[in-house]
Protein backbone atom coordinates (compact mmCIF):
# COMPACT_ATOMS: atom_id res chain seq x y z
CA UNK A 1 0.00 0.00 0.00
CA UNK A 2 2.67 2.53 1.09
CA UNK A 3 4.76 1.61 -2.17
CA UNK A 4 1.78 2.17 -4.27
CA UNK A 5 1.34 5.92 -2.78
CA UNK A 6 5.40 6.24 -3.25
CA UNK A 7 5.32 4.95 -6.64
CA UNK A 8 2.41 7.46 -7.26
CA UNK A 9 3.39 10.27 -5.76
CA UNK A 10 6.87 9.80 -8.09
CA UNK A 11 4.67 9.72 -11.28
CA UNK A 12 2.81 13.09 -10.30
CA UNK A 13 6.11 15.06 -9.54
CA UNK A 14 7.82 13.97 -12.76
CA UNK A 15 4.30 14.95 -14.55
CA UNK A 16 5.11 18.27 -12.90
CA UNK A 17 8.22 18.77 -13.93
CA UNK A 18 7.82 22.27 -12.92
CA UNK A 19 8.30 24.42 -16.20
CA UNK A 20 6.65 27.71 -15.14
CA UNK A 21 8.80 27.82 -12.14
CA UNK A 22 11.79 27.66 -13.97
CA UNK A 23 11.12 30.83 -15.75
CA UNK A 24 10.05 32.49 -12.34
CA UNK A 25 13.62 31.19 -10.91
CA UNK A 26 15.58 32.64 -14.19
CA UNK A 27 13.35 35.83 -14.09
CA UNK A 28 14.07 36.35 -9.83
CA UNK A 29 17.88 35.52 -10.52
CA UNK A 30 17.93 38.23 -13.47
CA UNK A 31 16.77 40.61 -11.20
CA UNK A 32 18.70 40.11 -8.70
CA UNK A 33 21.74 40.23 -11.10
CA UNK A 34 20.71 43.47 -12.44
CA UNK A 35 19.78 44.72 -8.69
CA UNK A 36 23.56 43.96 -7.25
CA UNK A 37 25.07 44.83 -10.52
CA UNK A 38 23.55 48.52 -9.93
CA UNK A 39 24.66 48.71 -6.78
CA UNK A 40 28.28 47.82 -7.59
CA UNK A 41 28.47 50.25 -10.12
CA UNK A 42 26.71 53.00 -8.51
CA UNK A 43 29.19 53.10 -5.31
CA UNK A 44 32.11 51.62 -7.59
CA UNK A 45 31.80 54.87 -9.14
CA UNK A 46 30.65 57.09 -6.16
CA UNK A 47 33.31 59.86 -6.08
CA UNK A 48 32.49 63.91 -5.52
CA UNK A 49 35.17 66.79 -5.58
CA UNK A 50 35.14 69.84 -4.39
CA UNK A 51 37.15 72.85 -4.07
CA UNK A 52 37.29 75.50 -1.48
CA UNK A 53 39.06 78.59 -1.15
CA UNK A 54 41.73 77.91 1.84
CA UNK A 55 43.53 81.42 1.87
CA UNK A 56 44.02 84.77 -0.29
CA UNK A 57 47.15 85.43 -1.34
CA UNK A 58 47.11 89.27 -2.64
CA UNK A 59 44.72 88.65 -5.21
CA UNK A 60 44.98 85.24 -6.27
CA UNK A 61 43.28 82.43 -4.26
CA UNK A 62 44.84 79.52 -3.04
CA UNK A 63 41.92 76.33 -3.39
CA UNK A 64 42.31 73.19 -1.96
CA UNK A 65 40.34 70.15 -4.03
CA UNK A 66 38.99 67.54 -1.78
CA UNK A 67 37.85 64.07 -2.81
CA UNK A 68 35.31 62.38 -1.14
CA UNK A 69 35.87 58.39 -2.81
CA UNK A 70 34.55 55.16 -2.00
CA UNK A 71 37.90 53.49 -1.52
CA UNK A 72 38.15 56.14 1.43
CA UNK A 73 35.93 53.68 4.10
CA UNK A 74 36.79 49.78 4.11
CA UNK A 75 32.90 49.81 5.03
CA UNK A 76 32.23 50.89 1.26
CA UNK A 77 34.98 49.00 -0.39
CA UNK A 78 33.29 45.63 1.26
CA UNK A 79 30.38 46.65 -0.05
CA UNK A 80 31.59 46.82 -3.51
CA UNK A 81 33.37 43.84 -3.64
CA UNK A 82 30.50 41.55 -1.86
CA UNK A 83 27.82 42.83 -4.57
CA UNK A 84 30.11 42.25 -7.04
CA UNK A 85 30.66 38.78 -6.29
CA UNK A 86 26.45 38.44 -5.60
CA UNK A 87 26.26 39.45 -9.04
CA UNK A 88 29.11 37.04 -10.95
CA UNK A 89 27.70 34.10 -8.64
CA UNK A 90 23.78 35.59 -10.42
CA UNK A 91 25.62 35.30 -13.83
CA UNK A 92 27.19 31.83 -13.45
CA UNK A 93 23.97 30.22 -12.04
CA UNK A 94 22.50 32.02 -15.07
CA UNK A 95 24.59 30.32 -17.77
CA UNK A 96 24.19 27.16 -16.05
CA UNK A 97 20.53 26.98 -15.92
CA UNK A 98 20.56 28.30 -19.83
CA UNK A 99 23.37 26.51 -20.53
CA UNK A 100 24.50 23.41 -18.68
CA UNK A 101 21.78 21.98 -17.70
CA UNK A 102 23.99 18.66 -17.98
CA UNK A 103 26.50 19.91 -15.71
CA UNK A 104 26.48 17.27 -12.59
CA UNK A 105 29.09 15.92 -9.98
CA UNK A 106 27.60 12.78 -8.32
CA UNK A 107 24.14 14.13 -8.31
CA UNK A 108 25.25 16.80 -5.90
CA UNK A 109 24.27 19.68 -8.36
CA UNK A 110 21.31 21.17 -6.28
CA UNK A 111 22.46 21.13 -3.34
CA UNK A 112 25.84 23.27 -4.56
CA UNK A 113 23.33 25.88 -5.87
CA UNK A 114 21.45 25.74 -2.27
CA UNK A 115 24.78 26.14 -0.56
CA UNK A 116 26.36 28.73 -2.76
CA UNK A 117 22.82 30.85 -2.96
CA UNK A 118 22.67 30.74 1.12
CA UNK A 119 26.57 31.80 1.33
CA UNK A 120 25.72 34.76 -1.28
CA UNK A 121 22.96 35.72 0.86
CA UNK A 122 24.77 35.84 4.20
CA UNK A 123 27.92 37.81 2.11
CA UNK A 124 25.22 40.22 0.98
CA UNK A 125 23.57 40.94 3.73
CA UNK A 126 27.05 41.69 5.76
CA UNK A 127 27.91 44.34 2.82
CA UNK A 128 24.90 46.36 2.90
CA UNK A 129 24.67 46.23 6.62
CA UNK A 130 28.12 47.38 7.00
CA UNK A 131 27.32 50.28 4.17
CA UNK A 132 23.97 51.19 6.25
CA UNK A 133 25.53 52.00 8.93
CA UNK A 134 28.24 53.81 7.81
CA UNK A 135 25.92 55.74 5.86
CA UNK A 136 24.01 56.61 8.92
CA UNK A 137 27.23 57.52 10.85
CA UNK A 138 28.01 59.90 7.74
CA UNK A 139 24.69 61.53 7.69
CA UNK A 140 24.25 61.75 11.44
CA UNK A 141 27.46 62.25 12.64
CA UNK A 142 28.23 61.10 16.15
CA UNK A 143 28.04 63.99 19.24
CA UNK A 144 29.73 61.44 21.64
CA UNK A 145 32.40 60.91 19.30
CA UNK A 146 32.68 64.66 17.57
CA UNK A 147 32.47 63.10 14.26
CA UNK A 148 30.87 65.77 12.41
CA UNK A 149 28.31 64.83 9.57
CA UNK A 150 30.00 64.95 6.10
CA UNK A 151 26.61 64.69 4.22
CA UNK A 152 25.95 68.39 4.45
CA UNK A 153 29.37 69.07 2.31
CA UNK A 154 29.23 65.87 0.09
CA UNK A 155 25.41 65.85 -0.66
CA UNK A 156 25.78 63.79 -3.97
CA UNK A 157 28.33 61.27 -2.76
CA UNK A 158 25.26 60.29 0.24
CA UNK A 159 22.64 60.68 -2.47
CA UNK A 160 24.50 58.15 -4.93
CA UNK A 161 25.47 55.83 -1.77
CA UNK A 162 22.12 55.71 -0.75
CA UNK A 163 20.84 54.80 -4.11
CA UNK A 164 23.80 52.16 -4.17
CA UNK A 165 22.15 50.88 -0.87
CA UNK A 166 18.67 50.80 -2.08
CA UNK A 167 19.62 48.54 -4.96
CA UNK A 168 21.39 46.38 -2.77
CA UNK A 169 18.65 46.10 -0.15
CA UNK A 170 16.39 45.16 -3.23
CA UNK A 171 19.26 42.28 -4.62
CA UNK A 172 18.54 41.00 -0.92
CA UNK A 173 15.52 40.28 -0.51
CA UNK A 174 15.57 38.89 -3.96
CA UNK A 175 18.41 36.53 -2.84
CA UNK A 176 16.36 35.27 -0.03
CA UNK A 177 13.58 34.68 -2.35
CA UNK A 178 15.96 32.92 -4.58
CA UNK A 179 17.82 30.88 -1.80
CA UNK A 180 14.51 30.27 -0.17
CA UNK A 181 13.51 28.46 -3.70
CA UNK A 182 16.74 26.48 -3.84
CA UNK A 183 16.20 25.48 -0.71
CA UNK A 184 12.61 23.93 -1.50
CA UNK A 185 14.00 22.56 -5.46
CA UNK A 186 16.77 20.91 -2.90
CA UNK A 187 14.26 19.24 -0.22
CA UNK A 188 11.09 18.30 -2.30
CA UNK A 189 13.00 15.86 -4.47
CA UNK A 190 11.21 12.28 -4.04
CA UNK A 191 13.77 10.21 -2.05
CA UNK A 192 13.57 6.69 -1.75
CA UNK A 193 14.44 6.44 1.90
CA UNK A 194 12.83 7.59 5.01
CA UNK A 195 13.23 11.71 5.64
CA UNK A 196 13.69 11.13 9.53
CA UNK A 197 15.99 14.11 10.69
CA UNK A 198 18.69 13.66 12.91
CA UNK A 199 19.08 16.84 15.59
CA UNK B 1 22.06 6.80 26.40
CA UNK B 2 22.47 9.90 24.50
CA UNK B 3 24.16 8.76 20.88
CA UNK B 4 26.91 10.96 20.09
CA UNK B 5 25.54 12.74 17.05
CA UNK B 6 22.66 13.96 19.10
CA UNK B 7 25.58 15.05 21.99
CA UNK B 8 27.98 16.87 19.58
CA UNK B 9 25.03 18.63 17.98
CA UNK B 10 23.73 19.20 21.75
CA UNK B 11 27.13 20.46 22.58
CA UNK B 12 27.80 22.94 19.36
CA UNK B 13 24.19 24.65 20.07
CA UNK B 14 25.69 24.85 23.50
CA UNK B 15 28.56 26.56 22.36
CA UNK B 16 26.49 28.90 20.46
CA UNK B 17 24.45 29.81 23.13
CA UNK B 18 27.09 30.71 25.04
CA UNK B 19 29.04 33.06 22.55
CA UNK B 20 25.89 35.01 22.31
CA UNK B 21 25.28 35.74 25.73
CA UNK B 22 28.54 36.64 25.97
CA UNK B 23 28.39 38.91 23.67
CA UNK B 24 25.15 40.41 24.66
CA UNK B 25 26.80 41.06 28.23
CA UNK B 26 29.91 42.30 27.25
CA UNK B 27 28.36 44.86 24.97
CA UNK B 28 26.25 45.87 26.93
CA UNK B 29 27.86 46.26 30.09
CA UNK B 30 30.75 48.21 28.96
CA UNK B 31 30.99 51.99 29.45
CA UNK B 32 33.49 54.04 30.58
CA UNK B 33 33.48 57.43 32.52
CA UNK B 34 36.79 59.67 32.56
CA UNK B 35 38.26 63.04 32.37
CA UNK B 36 40.77 64.25 29.08
CA UNK B 37 42.04 67.56 30.08
CA UNK B 38 39.08 68.63 32.14
CA UNK B 39 36.91 67.45 29.04
CA UNK B 40 34.40 64.61 30.96
CA UNK B 41 33.41 62.20 28.13
CA UNK B 42 31.28 59.39 28.91
CA UNK B 43 30.92 55.94 26.65
CA UNK B 44 28.59 53.76 26.12
CA UNK B 45 27.35 51.29 23.81
CA UNK B 46 24.40 53.24 23.28
CA UNK B 47 26.32 56.15 21.83
CA UNK B 48 25.70 54.13 18.21
CA UNK B 49 22.75 52.53 16.63
CA UNK B 50 25.47 49.37 15.40
CA UNK B 51 26.34 48.80 18.93
CA UNK B 52 22.54 48.61 19.68
CA UNK B 53 21.89 46.61 16.63
CA UNK B 54 24.56 44.35 17.58
CA UNK B 55 22.90 43.93 21.24
CA UNK B 56 19.56 43.40 19.79
CA UNK B 57 20.39 40.98 17.47
CA UNK B 58 22.59 38.98 19.76
CA UNK B 59 19.76 38.67 22.07
CA UNK B 60 17.19 37.50 20.14
CA UNK B 61 19.31 34.67 18.77
CA UNK B 62 20.45 33.96 22.26
CA UNK B 63 16.69 33.23 23.16
CA UNK B 64 16.34 31.25 20.25
CA UNK B 65 20.01 29.30 21.24
CA UNK B 66 18.38 28.75 24.78
CA UNK B 67 14.55 27.55 23.52
CA UNK B 68 16.19 25.07 20.66
CA UNK B 69 18.35 23.17 23.45
CA UNK B 70 15.30 22.25 24.83
CA UNK B 71 13.83 20.57 21.69
CA UNK B 72 13.71 17.06 21.74
CA UNK B 73 14.93 15.02 18.93
CA UNK B 74 12.78 13.32 16.42
CA UNK B 75 10.05 15.97 16.53
CA UNK B 76 9.30 17.34 13.11
CA UNK B 77 10.02 20.73 14.70
CA UNK B 78 13.63 20.17 13.60
CA UNK B 79 12.78 20.86 9.62
CA UNK B 80 11.68 24.88 11.00
CA UNK B 81 15.14 25.08 13.10
CA UNK B 82 16.91 23.99 9.68
CA UNK B 83 15.41 27.45 8.60
CA UNK B 84 15.49 29.40 11.27
CA UNK B 85 19.19 28.83 11.61
CA UNK B 86 19.59 30.54 8.38
CA UNK B 87 18.07 33.36 9.12
CA UNK B 88 19.55 33.79 12.09
CA UNK B 89 22.65 33.35 10.29
CA UNK B 90 21.83 36.29 8.53
CA UNK B 91 20.62 38.80 11.35
CA UNK B 92 24.05 37.56 13.21
CA UNK B 93 26.31 38.03 9.94
CA UNK B 94 24.45 41.80 9.62
CA UNK B 95 25.04 42.60 13.34
CA UNK B 96 28.51 41.77 13.48
CA UNK B 97 29.48 43.42 10.35
CA UNK B 98 28.00 46.68 10.87
CA UNK B 99 29.24 46.88 14.69
CA UNK B 100 32.67 46.33 12.99
CA UNK B 101 32.35 48.77 10.15
CA UNK B 102 31.45 51.15 13.49
CA UNK B 103 34.27 50.20 15.68
CA UNK B 104 36.87 50.25 12.68
CA UNK B 105 36.52 53.92 12.40
CA UNK B 106 36.69 54.03 16.20
CA UNK B 107 39.82 52.76 16.29
CA UNK B 108 41.24 54.31 13.39
CA UNK B 109 39.52 57.04 12.14
CA UNK B 110 39.03 58.88 9.04
CA UNK B 111 41.38 61.92 8.23
CA UNK B 112 39.62 62.53 5.29
CA UNK B 113 36.52 63.26 7.35
CA UNK B 114 38.20 64.89 10.00
CA UNK B 115 37.15 62.21 12.39
CA UNK B 116 39.55 61.38 14.78
CA UNK B 117 40.06 57.91 16.53
CA UNK B 118 38.74 57.81 20.06
CA UNK B 119 40.03 54.67 20.95
CA UNK B 120 43.19 56.10 22.76
CA UNK B 121 40.98 57.99 24.96
CA UNK B 122 38.46 55.00 25.89
CA UNK B 123 40.75 52.01 25.73
CA UNK B 124 38.33 49.80 28.48
CA UNK B 125 35.68 50.20 26.26
CA UNK B 126 37.31 49.77 23.14
CA UNK B 127 38.90 46.49 24.25
CA UNK B 128 35.35 45.04 25.65
CA UNK B 129 33.79 46.17 22.58
CA UNK B 130 36.47 43.93 20.73
CA UNK B 131 35.50 41.40 23.15
CA UNK B 132 31.95 41.16 22.38
CA UNK B 133 33.16 41.26 18.69
CA UNK B 134 35.30 38.12 19.17
CA UNK B 135 32.30 36.41 21.22
CA UNK B 136 29.60 36.81 18.03
CA UNK B 137 32.36 36.24 15.50
CA UNK B 138 32.69 32.82 17.33
CA UNK B 139 28.83 32.25 17.34
CA UNK B 140 28.17 33.25 13.83
CA UNK B 141 31.16 30.18 12.92
CA UNK B 142 29.20 27.81 15.40
CA UNK B 143 26.11 28.54 13.71
CA UNK B 144 27.46 28.36 10.37
CA UNK B 145 28.82 24.38 11.44
CA UNK B 146 25.25 23.65 13.08
CA UNK B 147 23.82 24.40 9.86
CA UNK B 148 25.74 22.68 7.74
CA UNK B 149 25.31 19.60 10.25
CA UNK B 150 21.94 19.89 9.89
CA UNK B 151 22.13 20.11 5.90
CA UNK B 152 24.04 17.03 5.77
CA UNK B 153 22.02 14.86 7.99
CA UNK B 154 19.01 15.48 5.93
CA UNK B 155 20.70 15.07 2.61
CA UNK B 156 22.21 11.72 4.11
CA UNK B 157 19.62 9.51 1.98
CA UNK B 158 21.06 11.68 -1.08
CA UNK B 159 24.51 10.97 -0.58
CA UNK B 160 24.69 7.79 0.23
CA UNK B 161 23.19 7.09 -3.35
CA UNK B 162 26.20 8.95 -5.15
Amino acid sequence: MALQNEDKLEVGYSSLQPKPKKWVLLMLRLLAFFATAAATVVMGLNKETKTLVVATVGTTPIKATLTAKFQHTPAFVFFVIANGLASIHNLVMIMGDLCGQKLDYKGLRLAMIAILDMMTVALISGGASAAAFMAELGKNGNSHARWNSICDKYKTFCDHGGGALIASFAGLILMLIISVMSIIKLLIKPKPDSTTVVP
Amino acid sequence: MIKPKRLLSLLLRFIAFGTTLAAVILMATSHEKGTFFAVSYEAKYTDTPAFKYFVIANAIVTVYGFLVLFLPPGSPIWRLVLALDLVFIMLLISSISAAMAIAQVGKNGNPRAAWLPVCGQITKFCNQVTGALVAGFIALITYIILLLYSIYNFLNPLFEKA
